[in-house]
């Protein structure tokens, strides 16, 4: 799982870059101390040789003339005598690497060692110096009495040395930072566990189950703190919504036992033999008062047990179509009595949901569609699928819904027409959209007054 | 038939009683639990309404207390309806379960079906021989004809057949036909048990002597 943005790979990623810089600046270090190590003990070769060499050259002391001849170049007779002890000859030759040469403001040495390259050009005028030609280094004097004195070794053994030390750095200096980066990738590991361990939780409870707590073994540490706090929140939420589940019930009971007593004793009163017209007409009165109230009361408790949450849906894979066919033929006396067409346009939608739930939407909104339709309508009702939802359409041809009162009309006990409901709770838009809503769907409501009123509602397949 | 009714609030006590007794039944009423409980133990009742929420003692610990010693029916009476609840009432041992605010005919109709599933009838209506007895009606037909009868004398004769094959004793038949209040005198039985032989032959109800009566089947 890798995502660009989180906290661990961002930890993972500055963790390696200053890993990388340290040990880049380290391993840098170490290859300059070295490598100036190396040049120094070099040049200080060179410059032992190049003093002895100016030594010899200065003092012209007298040697034999075998060693004369030995030491003496082909080529042009020398301006000067360049003599050398046992010693000064040991210093340079083939097993050495050393070479010399000596200059007399000529373009060619008048002396050179045997084993000096072939190619040697003449330093340019300079006090005292070092120069780099390729592989080789090489040290000169412009010194009384000849005029340029240079001493040369080939140091590609030396830079090979240093190749290999730079490869060995870097590998040495590449394992530490895999191991790095695996041990960091640990250490971050270890320290977001908790994070996803909190995240899941929290995802949990979220999604409704309560009782879920994070386990907090670390109390002291940041996210131990943490996860208490948001447990301490947990449980505040589930006992608010406990409470609410009391409260619902306990309502439940105050609210119904009332009417219980109403209905009962005005049953017994419309039963009663002494009971004259007038005393009927008290009782029939008062028990539609009774039974209002007590669709009222269902439909309330209804709609707080869908907000708390309470109400239980079964998600069965059921087809919108049927249940819309079904409900239409439970409502159609409804509709023949006032002269109202239904016209069903009914193709599969399979969606996921509680069937019964469903159908109590569709009695909902086809018994409104009559409700608000005018004598000799017409409703149509469509469902169908639709970008991977399952999408009905109930329409209806009566006077409308203005539009300043189109977005209340889920409100609870709202009423686009007060005068003609008499027999309704104003709670059936509220419950449809809250068991629309309940199985994630959505619910909307769009009217043309005097055209047609169209709700939609549209559920996950 | 006589029932017990346990419902704490006074006023759905009394009309409920009242509707009761109008449907022919004796009723005898209880206040709270516990007072429920001890006249459900102590009586032979034909069936038992129970409220849910009880002072003292709820009607699930009514009913659970009950089913240790007695198998008599139980509709119960709650002002919560949600599924749980119900499955809840039906598996304690209730035989059926009624939502506050309901509708005296159901509650009527309720309890005739579990008194009838409790003297194993299948069938509403009860048919010995040429007799037709309707207790949802509360109407009697021999051979076609309507016979008018009081609301004891039904009583008395619709016990008789719910049990027929059975002897009922005298004492029987008064717990099951006055309830606490009734101040019954000796002989009432015997003029209800004559009025009905009037009215439906004389070899319907047999006399069992030193037993009680008996409706063969």
């Amino acid at each position: 799982m890798f995502f660009p943005r989180s906290i661990r790979w961002r930890l993972q990623l500055w963790y390696g870059a200053l890993l990388v810089a340290a040990l880049g600046g380290f391993g840098f270090t170490a290859f300059h101390l070295e490598k100036a190590r190396q040049f120094r003990r070099i040049d200080a070769g060179l410059q032992e040789r190049l003093s002895a060499l100016v030594v010899a050259l200065r003092t012209g002391t007298r040697q034999s003339p075998a060693a004369e001849r030995r030491e003496r170049p082909p080529g042009p007779a020398p301006l000067t005598t360049l003599r050398l002890t046992p010693e000064q000859t040991a210093m340079f030759g083939e097993g050495t690497g050393y070479y010399f040469a000596v200059w007399m403001r000529e373009k060619d040495p008048i002396r050179r060692s045997e084993n000096a390259p072939a190619e040697l050009p003449r330093p340019a005028d300079q006090k005292s110096a070092v120069r780099m030609r390729g592989a080789l280094r090489e040290s000169f004097l412009f010194a009384a009495p000849v005029d340029c004195v240079l001493v040369g070794r080939s140091i590609a053994a030396e830079q090979a040395d240093l190749r290999t030390l730079a490869a060995a750095l870097a590998g040495v200096g590449g394992a530490v930072l895999a191991a790095g980066l695996i041990g960091g990738g640990w250490l971050v590991t270890r320290a977001i566990r908790p994070i996803d361990e909190i995240s899941t939780t929290a995802a949990k409870v979220a999604a409704g189950v309560l009782a879920q707590r994070i386990n907090t073994t670390e109390t002291d540490s940041e996210l131990g703190r943490l996860a208490s706090v948001l447990n301490s929140t947990f449980a505040r939420l589930d006992a608010a919504f406990a409470q609410q589940a009391h409260f619902t019930a306990d309502a439940a009971h105050e609210l119904r036992t009332p009417v219980a007593v109403l209905l009962t004793h005005t049953q017994n009163g419309l039963a009663s033999e002494c009971a004259n017209e007038e005393h009927r007409e008290a009782f029939e009165a008062s028990q539609r008062a009774g039974q209002r109230m007590r669709r009222l009361i269902d439909s309330l408790l209804e709609l707080a047990r869908f907000e708390a949450g309470q109400e239980p849906l079964r998600r069965d894979t059921c087809d919108l179509a049927k249940i819309a066919g079904d409900n239409v033929v439970l409502v159609r006396p409804l509709a023949d009595a006032r002269g109202i067409q239904i016209h069903a346009e009914l193709s599969p939608a399979p969606c996921h949901g509680d069937p019964e739930r469903l159908a109590q939407v569709l009695t909902n909104l086809l018994s409104n569609a009559i409700e608000y339709n005018q004598t000799g309508g017409a409703i149509r009702i469509v469902t169908e699928r639709a970008n991977g939802t399952a999408k009905l359409t109930v329409s209806n041809s009566g006077p409308g819904i203005p539009a300043a009162d189109l977005p209340r009309v889920f409100e609870r006990f709202h009423r686009a027409d007060r005068a003609r409901t008499a027999g309704h709770s104003g709670l059936g838009l509220a419950i449809t959209q809250a068991i629309v809503q309940a199985h994630g769907g959505s619910i909307e409501a769009r009217s043309e007054p005097g055209v047609q009123t169209t709700f939609t509602v549209a559920l996950p397949a | 038939m006589r029932l017990l009714l346990v419902e704490d609030e006074p006023d759905l006590l009394s009309g409920l009683a009242r509707a009761l007794r109008k449907a022919g039944y004796a009723v005898d009423t209880a206040g709270d639990g516990e007072e429920g409980l001890f006249k459900a133990t102590s009586t032979d009742y034909d069936a038992i309404v129970l409220d849910v929420m009880l002072p003292k003692c709820d009607g699930w610990a009514v009913l659970t207390k009950l089913r240790e010693t007695k198998s008599t029916p139980v509709l119960m009476l709650t002002a919560r309806d949600r599924s749980a609840d119900r499955v809840r009432g039906l598996d304690s041992g209730a035989d059926d379960y009624l939502v506050k605010p309901f509708d005296v005919p159901e509650l009527l109709a309720r309890l005739r079906a579990i008194i009838r599933r409790a003297a194993q009838q299948a069938c509403s209506v009860i048919e010995i021989g040429a007799m037709r007895i309707d207790p949802a009606a509360r109407s009697v037909t021999l051979a076609g004809a309507a016979v008018t009868l009081t609301a004891r004398e039904f009583v008395v004769l619709e016990y008789l057949a719910l049990h027929r094959g059975e002897v009922v004793t005298r004492t029987d038949l008064y717990e099951h036909l006055f309830d606490e209040n009734e101040a019954t005198l000796s002989n009432i039985l015997d003029v209800h048990i004559f009025n009905l032989r009037k009215k439906l032959g004389h070899e319907f109800i047999v006399t069992r002597r030193g037993h009680g009566y008996s409706i063969e089947g």
